[in-house]
């Protein structure tokens, strides 16, 4: 029945439990693994044992003679598959060819060297171990420092000194501003390697159907429809007889903003056995051959004057690569040069990358992609050099703060942070953790032989990503609005949400925009036969960007609307509120539900208008939004293990405006968990040979519930005027922020031993030495 | 890893010196030895099944002698491959004369690649110890 209640309430802004969790929680959603066809089949990976090996030959005969097995491809098989694609362009950069099996070669332990499809996985495992391969193990290189010295074994022999970019930007008078320097502190401070562990590890169902000479993919991905175009160019079939579907997806974490071998060659696979195929990626597996992050060795100098001001910034930034270039590589360390003045009005900035090649799996975006690093830096400069000048960290930023009256504010390295209020949220982080008190009670800690200490992060960082000319794909974000016949309201995102809550957040923009219930609104994405073209979720830009565009499909509709409103109440001035159409004149009114019958049923129509009510809308947005905030961590040291205990962590987190303060709450904990992983736990290791050490969880540490700290999170609130919702996402926000507090916090702890720097992970055999009087 | 120990056989050295270079001793002592074949002076080629915490498979590999100083010491280079990985060691054995006993000590290193690596390099030190271990124990046995 239509309805004749007009709707006041506001759904903007209010706490919401997710529409998704009820199936998350219940184990009702569908991932890649829960799908079943008739016939499907089952493939399993051949990796290499060596960082770097040639391969003199493949005998696949023993896993053939297996009962079940349907068939074995290896390199030669695939030679004519498209080279996996490096999206991200540099001058210079050297793009090895990256075959979706190896070759000749092998250049990291994991790469794929051949596939077994077999009617069931366990006969597909079984026969893996009967392909025998001739390996003649060589030379290889794990650490980028050790790559670039002379004489190191080449990654890719065509070229020996491994570099695979080099990259420069500078702005203003670096050399004069150093030069005339009061006070000039530099340090090496490293990013480690780390394994994005989404909860869903990778997977694919590639289904060929030989009569429409049509190729379907589910696969765990945070961008079916690059992904599409992609494969469909690596498969050499046309783009619209492939259908990509990201059904449910565990987790990403950037580790599935990529197009990786296997997606492809299950397509591959599918298309030649005519059998729909299934690989899902083992938890070893994932560690070893998904993407990881970071892997940063980062050289900073920063110049100030006897008053604190900071007037320049050198970074020598040196990117651990991997054996090639995934989707995105060498783009992010390009990130986190635009980020590296932080929150602060320093104009002379000189940065250099380069990227080098190392016989390990690639680095590419892991949770704030760049940001991270470049905060984590910037954020221990700043503590450094207050540490240096003996002024009080939050003073010291608080002097150099870019003010609110001065955005958009141009920075040296080319963007124009949008808006900002950056002293609002410190002062708010400091209140809450009481600093001054807490500087009393560490004053009184400390003479009693304890070990507390207390460290602070401002951060500034990139959303809302991006402009289409600063982005490798297009930047924008496309949305499509269905207003059913019966008023229900259907919404095709083009983002490819994974874990973000979009489907509620977007469901509260609709139902105030639209008027009608929340329970009404359904949000749909990841199929590309259903949704439009769209670019994906990544670089926190789900809600700024394809939540703009589904608000100016909602814009086109509400005009439309009007006009059948003003026909239906025969009235020319009509308003369109709380889902109801009402006569300006006569006060009468007709119901948003009404009005989808009348415009799909089209007994009459008004002038130049098409029946139904279906909007699209793509959004190509004038900025990145640039979030902020403040980090306040409280720790204290055990002196006799080395423990680091976080007693109190603030975090006070401006990401615009806020739909819903749940999902933001949820997003800066698990963010912060992230954060705190690298701070204390997660290392990837490798050994000299470019074996993975920590190919387990047994041996990779992620923090598991006991582990964290209670959050005492809040918020500001600072609209962007980019986008009119005034939102500029949060999906990184809480990993951007903690690392550089946590290890502000301890470092304090430890100064009065005389520690100046500490590099992650501060794991308890570091703090433990450092305590003793050893090197850390 | 870098490995070194000493053990002690009941026996004088050139008994002891002996039973390390009998392909059927070794074999019957080494645990998880299948095979032990003499393929050429100094040169065995070897099966055997190695567990290490949850992974566990078969090896194929070489073992050379080398650097042979009767009966003061030798060299012995291990290369194996399986499934779960690939296993790479060399090792100086050094014997020594005490009373009616023989020391002897080792000092190596292995690498390890692969499943065996990314998963089990955490017990990979003291799986080796006990391993070394019981492979004396089992050749003081059979010395006697």
């Amino acid at each position: 029945m239509a309805s004749t209640v007009t709707k006041t309430e506001v759904l903007f802004g209010k706490k919401m439990k997710r529409k998704e969790d009820p199936r998350l929680i219940t184990g009702t959603a569908t991932y890649v693994d829960d799908i079943q066809m008739p016939g499907m089949h089952h493939a399993v990976i051949l990796r290499s044992p060596y960082a770097a090996a040639r391969i003199k030959g493949i005998d696949a005969r023993g896993a053939l003679e297996l009962p079940g097995v349907a068939a074995v491809f290896t390199g030669a098989d695939v030679k004519d598959v498209g080279p996996v694609p490096c999206g991200a362009s540099l001058p210079g950069l050297r793009v090895p060819h990256h075959h979706v099996l190896a070759q000749d070669r092998t250049y990291f332990v994991g790469h794929p060297v051949a596939v077994v499809v077999a009617t069931d996985r366990y006969i597909a495992r079984d026969a893996v171990d009967r392909i025998e391969v001739d390996w003649e193990p060589l030379e290889a290189v794990a650490e980028p420092e050790k790559a670039l010295e002379a004489g190191a074994p080449a990654v890719h022999p065509q070229w020996p000194d491994n570099k695979a970019f080099d990259y420069h930007q500078e702005h203003g008078e670096v050399d004069k501003v150093f030069a005339e320097a009061d006070v000039v502190v530099k340090q090496r401070i490293t990013s480690q390697r780390l394994i994005p562990c989404a909860m869903e590890t990778r997977g694919v169902v590639a289904e060929w159907k030989s009569g429409e000479k049509s190729l379907t993919i589910y696969t765990s991905t945070q961008i079916p429809h690059l992904m599409r175009s992609l494969v469909a160019g690596m498969l050499g079939i046309p783009e619209n007889r492939l259908r990509a579907v990201a059904p449910e997806v565990g987790g990403g974490f950037g580790s599935k903003l990529n197009v990786y071998a296997e997606e492809a060659l299950m397509g591959f696979v599918a298309m030649k056995t005519g059998k729909p195929v299934k690989w899902i990626e083992s938890r070893r597996e994932n560690m070893l051959a998904t993407t990881h992050g970071r892997g940063h060795v980062d050289y900073y100098e920063i110049a100030a004057k006897k008053d604190g001001t900071i007037v320049g910034i050198k970074l020598k930034l040196i990117q651990d690569v991997g054996s090639y270039h995934q989707l995105l590589t060498p783009a992010i360390p390009t990130l986190s040069v635009l980020m590296m003045p932080g929150v602060y009005r320093c104009q002379n900035i000189r940065a250099d990358i380069v990227g080098v090649f190392t016989n390990c799996v690639p680095t590419d975006a892991y949770r704030g992609a760049g940001r991270p690093e470049a905060m984590h830096g910037i954020e221990r400069m700043v503590d450094i050099l207050a540490a240096e000048m003996k002024m009080d960290p939050a003073e010291l930023r608080l002097k150099n703060f870019i003010q609110p009256e001065e955005f958009p504010y141009a920075t040296a390295t080319g963007l124009t942070y949008d808006s900002g209020d950056y002293a609002k949220p410190l002062k708010k982080a400091l209140g809450i953790a009481g600093y001054a008190a807490l500087r009393e009670e560490q004053r009184a800690a400390r003479s009693a032989g304890r070990l507390m200490g207390i460290g602070l992060s401002t951060y500034g960082e990139i959303c809302a990503i991006g402009p289409s000319p600063a982005t490798p794909a297009g930047g924008w974000e496309s949305a499509t609005v269905r207003i059913e016949p019966s008023g229900k309201v259907t919404v095709h995102t083009g983002c490819s949400p994974h874990g973000q809550g979009e489907e509620t957040t977007f469901a509260q923009i609709a139902a105030d925009e639209l008027g009608v219930d929340f329970d009404d609104i359904i949000v749909l994405h990841g199929d590309t036969a259903i949704v439009q073209y769209g670019i994906g979720t990544f670089g926190s830009r789900g809600t700024a960007i394809g939540g703009t565009a589904m608000y100016f499909a909602i814009q086109e509709l509400k005009a439309k609307i009007k006009r059948f409103g003003a026909m239906m109440l025969d009235c020319d001035d009509v308003t369109f509120s709380g889902g109801r159409c009402v006569c300006d004149k006569t006060g009468k009114s007709v119901s948003i539900q009404e009005i989808a019958a009348a415009s799909y049923r089209a007994m009459k129509l008004p002038p130049k208008t098409e029946p139904g009510l279906v909007a699209t809308y793509f959004w190509e947005p004038p900025n990145f939004t640039f979030p902020f905030g403040a980090h306040v961590v409280v720790t204290e040291v055990d002196k006799e293990t080395g423990d680091i205990e976080v007693k109190r962590y603030v975090a006070v987190d401006d990401c615009g405006k806020i739909i819903n303060p749940l999902v933001v709450a949820g997003q800066i904990h698990g963010g912060v968990a992230q954060g705190l992983g690298q701070a204390l736990y997660e290392e990837a290791v490798y050994d000299d040979s470019g074996q993975l050490m920590t190919g387990e969880f047994m041996d990779y540490c992620v923090p598991k519930s006991t582990m964290m700290p209670w959050i005492e999170d809040s918020n500001t609130e600072t609209a962007t005027p980019v986008n009119p919702l005034g939102v500029k996402g949060v999906g990184e926000a809480g990993t951007i922020g903690c690392s550089p507090a946590v290890v502000n916090s301890v470092v304090d702890a430890l100064s009065p031993l005389g520690v100046r720097h500490i590099d992650m992970p501060m794991n308890r055999e570091k703090i433990w030495k450092l305590v003793q009087g050893g090197a850390a | 890893m870098k490995i070194h120990g000493s053990h002690r056989l009941p026996v004088g050295r050139e008994r002891a010196y002996a039973l390390l270079q009998d392909p059927e001793i070794l074999a019957a002592c080494m645990p998880g030895c299948e095979a032990l074949v003499k393929v050429d002076e100094d040169l065995y080629e070897m099966k055997m099944k190695m567990a290490l915490a949850a992974i566990s498979g078969q090896f194929a590999g070489k073992v050379r002698i080398g650097d042979r100083n009767p009966v003061e010491s030798f060299r012995l280079i291990v290369e194996g491959t399986g499934k779960i990985g690939f296993m790479k060691g060399e090792g100086l054995l050094r014997l020594r004369e005490e009373g009616a006993e023989t020391e002897v000590a080792y000092e190596g290193d292995v690498h390890v690649g692969g499943t065996i690596a990314s998963v089990g390099q955490r017990l990979l030190d003291t799986t080796s110890k006990m391993l070394i271990k019981r492979f004396f124990g089992r050749l003081g046995e059979r010395a006697q």
